[in-house]
């Protein structure tokens, strides 16, 4: 090898390629670093907590023990009530705007509008459903408190849906024409079907991010002392209880606010690997 | 001794009607939004033969595909003006049943697009929106199918996998046999061989062949050997216009537009 | 004509079309050897000619080779297929019209310089020139890629053959006359043959530059001049 090739350039380019290479190490290492101390944290402080009494015991007042039960209960209905709620109607805005108003001008407005939802602080998802359910109603609510959760998992599904349905190649669709088939069906029958692992992963990513939320329920839910699973009357959450108990100056109750992040943090996690495997299985 | 001798001019007036025309393609314009694609086509598709488009990529030719079965009418901004006859009837007019016109003149695609789903459904599928079969003939239709896309000796034993685990080539086969099993009068082809390798290619263009004594077929390519192989009628198209039309045979030995001659032997551009 | 895309090909083009105008010209020649080695019986020239006969054949297998390596690897078409399969037919004639030009050479060679008939050789060496003409004309309408004047040769064949039939029956006569004419000219009556001979091969060389041009083959009734007898295969 007889190349003549500039030595001082090309050492000075490998420090920098080196230089380089090292602060992405370092900006990685900080990024697990923050995860892993708050699952360390979480696990340390939560997993002493943690037994059969959790599940089956009610909120206890200050200074006696107790579990999670009605939070527990009560993050479940509201969050599955919301996604109920809002998946359908997340799907079919998706669908609208990747199959049928692909390009309209009105599917570009909405578009534009879903991005801003998306974006929204859900304090303010909170408020709006304050406003147009709780102040008209005259009292908090479970009810409210799913719907506020269904206004945050529409945004999150409709584009997921709509990423997923822009996958599925323009030739499968062409194809299932060519045989003759009615838009509707090619839709139902080709067009899902092909982006059904991504569309379900949507759902679960918006069923994580919306288990974790505190602001809406605030001001919608608010809270429960009490079992209950009346949708008209307040109702127990377990990030609700969280922001109370961690806030108190009671041991029994801060211990519980432990636990119930390490629940919390669990399902999401749960929920967000169970997602990524879905969507590798479907990539495939 | 240099005049054209009668077979030829017989092939250039081949336009003029005759008994065994499936379709027939007068004075077709075609515009995306603004912009002509397509300019005054005048074109028969002979029954029982197979008729392949040639031309440089914008051409045109997929265009006029996508035309004899109105793919275009899926997308806004496209419209096409001027007649298409299919056995006399005209398939632009607006009041033609899109769904019921492409179950009679079936198409296949350039990428194999087997649906998700097993390669039993993926036939039984098409053939379920307009016939309604008991299980019985639904096995034998599906068998069938795949026997005429010679596929069935290699799928027989795993037709409940899915339809996307086959090679490409076995994929493409699988469309074909989808697009058979509906019982069409027309197949188009839209380069249906750009994506595969040789073997599978002359699979593909040995079932061409063997098609063509049920159906018309037309097929679009950007391989000159491959339309001289297996079509019986060529249509040069160039810049959206139909620059020469004939019987493939003369086509490739004495073109006569010196544009053909040009595109054929590789003197473009 | 524009030029192919794969500028490979168009350079093979060239070479073939060189190798065959070579080949042409080594075939014209002999037939140059042919018309001194009638006139001058002293001369060299029928060695010559057979000498010359080896390289012509080493040139047609050289050529065919290049053309069996062009149909393998660019799958000409159109213009270019006519042109390439025309080559390899035009080359076949030229071959054959220089083993004529050999076996003339030898015969003239045996025959040796005493004995000719001055009257006979004259006519012979017409025909020599109007067959070596016809050669040289059509070839000149390939390179020039000219119908017309391949059509003119095509037509010319029969001048051709009026002079072979008229040397014919000179030299039937001349046998009649004296019978030990008869060896001489039996020997040139061959000579006449293979040149008419001559003449038939450029006459497919010129259907074959006009296919190449046109794309059509010339009919089977090509023009005939008048045949010695009626019972002489041509």
């Amino acid at each position: 090898m007889t190349m003549a090739f500039d030595q001082v350039r090309y050492r000075s380019r490998r420090r920098r390629s080196a230089l380089t290479m090292g602060l992405c190490w370092f900006a990685t290492a900080v990024g697990i670093s923050a995860l892993l101390i708050i699952l360390g944290t979480l696990l340390l402080k939560g997993f002493g907590g943690l037994g059969i009494g959790v599940f089956t015991q009610m909120t206890p007042p200050p200074g006696s023990d107790g579990g999670l039960l009605n939070p527990i209960v009560g993050s479940l209905i509201m969050t599955v009530l919301g996604v109920a709620i809002g998946t359908p109607i997340g799907i079919l805005a998706g669908t609208y705007l990747a199959e049928y108003g692909r390009h309209s001008r009105l599917s570009s407005v909405v578009r534009f509008v879903n991005d801003i939802l998306l974006s929204a602080p859900s304090i303010i998802m909170g408020l709006f459903v304050y406003t147009v359910m709780v102040a008209p109603m005259g009292h908090f609510s479970g009810i409210a408190g799913a719907v506020s959760l269904a206004v945050l998992v529409i945004p999150i599904v409709v584009r997921t849906t709509e990423d997923m349905l822009l996958l599925v190649p323009t030739p499968l669709r062409e194809a299932a024409s060519a045989l003759g088939m009615p838009r509707s069906l090619v839709i139902k029958q080709v067009a899902y079907k092909a982006a059904r692992t991504g569309m379900i992963t949507g759902v679960l990513l918006a069923i994580a991010r919306v288990s974790g939320e505190t602001a809406p329920l605030l001001f919608t839910a608010l809270n429960s002392q009490f079992f209950s699973t009346n949708l008209n009357a307040p109702m127990a959450s377990l990030p609700a209880v969280i922001f109370q108990f961690a806030l108190s100056p009671y041991a029994e109750w801060q211990k519980l606010a432990w636990v119930g992040a390490l629940i919390i943090t669990a399902a999401v996690l749960t929920l967000s690997i169970a997602a990524r495997a879905l969507s590798a299985k479907g990539s495939k | 001794m240099t005049e054209i001798s009668t077979a030829q001019k017989l092939e250039a007036g081949a336009t003029a009607v005759s008994p065994d025309v499936r379709i027939s393609i007068n004075n077709l314009e075609f515009f995306y939004g603004t912009s002509k694609a397509l300019k005054g086509i005048n074109l028969p598709l002979y029954a029982n033969q197979v008729t392949a488009f040639i031309g440089p990529s914008g051409c045109g030719k997929s265009t006029l595909l996508r035309v004899l079965n109105r793919m275009y009418d899926l997308y806004p901004n496209q419209r096409a003006e001027g007649e298409v006859l299919l056995d006399g009837q005209n398939i632009l007019a607006g009041d033609v049943d899109l769904n019921l016109l492409r179950a009679r003149v079936g198409m296949v695609f350039q990428k194999p697009t087997p649906f998700p789903m097993s390669i039993y459904e993926n036939i039984a599928f098409g053939v379920r929106l307009y016939e309604k079969l008991s299980k019985a003939d639904m096995d034998v239709r599906v068998e069938q199918s795949l026997n005429r896309a010679a596929l069935w000796k290699e799928v027989k034993d795993k037709l409940t996998s899915s339809g996307l685990s086959l090679s490409g080539g076995q994929q493409q086969r699988l469309c074909i046999a989808r697009t058979v099993a509906v019982k069409p009068e027309v197949i188009l082809f839209d380069e249906p061989c750009s994506a595969l390798d040789p073997i599978s290619t002359a699979r593909i263009e040995e079932l061409i062949d063997e098609l063509k004594a049920d159906y018309t077929i037309a097929i679009v390519t950007h391989n000159m050997q491959q339309a001289s192989r297996v079509s019986d009628h060529t249509a040069f198209m160039y810049l959206g216009e139909l620059m020469e039309f004939g019987h493939t045979k003369a086509m490739f030995t004495r073109p006569q537009n010196p544009k053909t001659q040009d595109y054929i032997t590789g003197r473009f551009g | 004509m524009s030029q192919h895309t794969v500028a490979a090909f168009d350079a093979e083009l060239k070479e073939l079309r060189a190798a065959v105008q070579m080949m042409a010209a080594t075939v014209d020649t002999q037939m140059q050897h042919l018309a001194e080695a009638i006139e001058q019986p002293e001369s060299d020239a029928a060695q010559r000619i057979v000498a010359m006969d080896r390289s012509v054949d080493r040139m047609q297998a050289d050529i065919e080779e290049t053309i069996v390596q062009m149909i393998a690897r660019r799958q000409p078409v159109a213009v270019d297929l006519r042109e390439i399969i025309a080559t390899l037919k035009i080359i076949a004639d030229l071959e054959r019209v220089g083993d004529m030009a050999k076996s003339c050479g030898k015969r003239l060679l045996v025959m040796g310089a005493p004995g000719r008939q001055a009257e006979t050789m004259s006519t012979l060496l017409s025909l020599a020139n109007q067959a070596r003409s016809q050669v040289v004309d059509v070839m000149a309408a390939f390179t020039a890629r000219d119908a017309d004047a391949a059509l003119e040769v095509w037509r010319s064949d029969s001048t051709t053959d009026n002079l072979y039939t008229a040397l014919f029956r000179e030299l039937l006569t001349y046998m009649m006359e004296d019978p030990r004419n008869i060896s001489f000219c039996t020997h040139l009556l061959f000579c006449a043959k293979n040149l008419e001979r001559i003449g038939d091969h450029a006459t497919n060389i010129a259907e074959n530059v006009i296919f190449i041009i046109t794309g059509e083959q010339l009919g089977t009734d090509r023009p005939k001049g008048e045949s010695p007898t009626g019972s002489v295969v041509r």
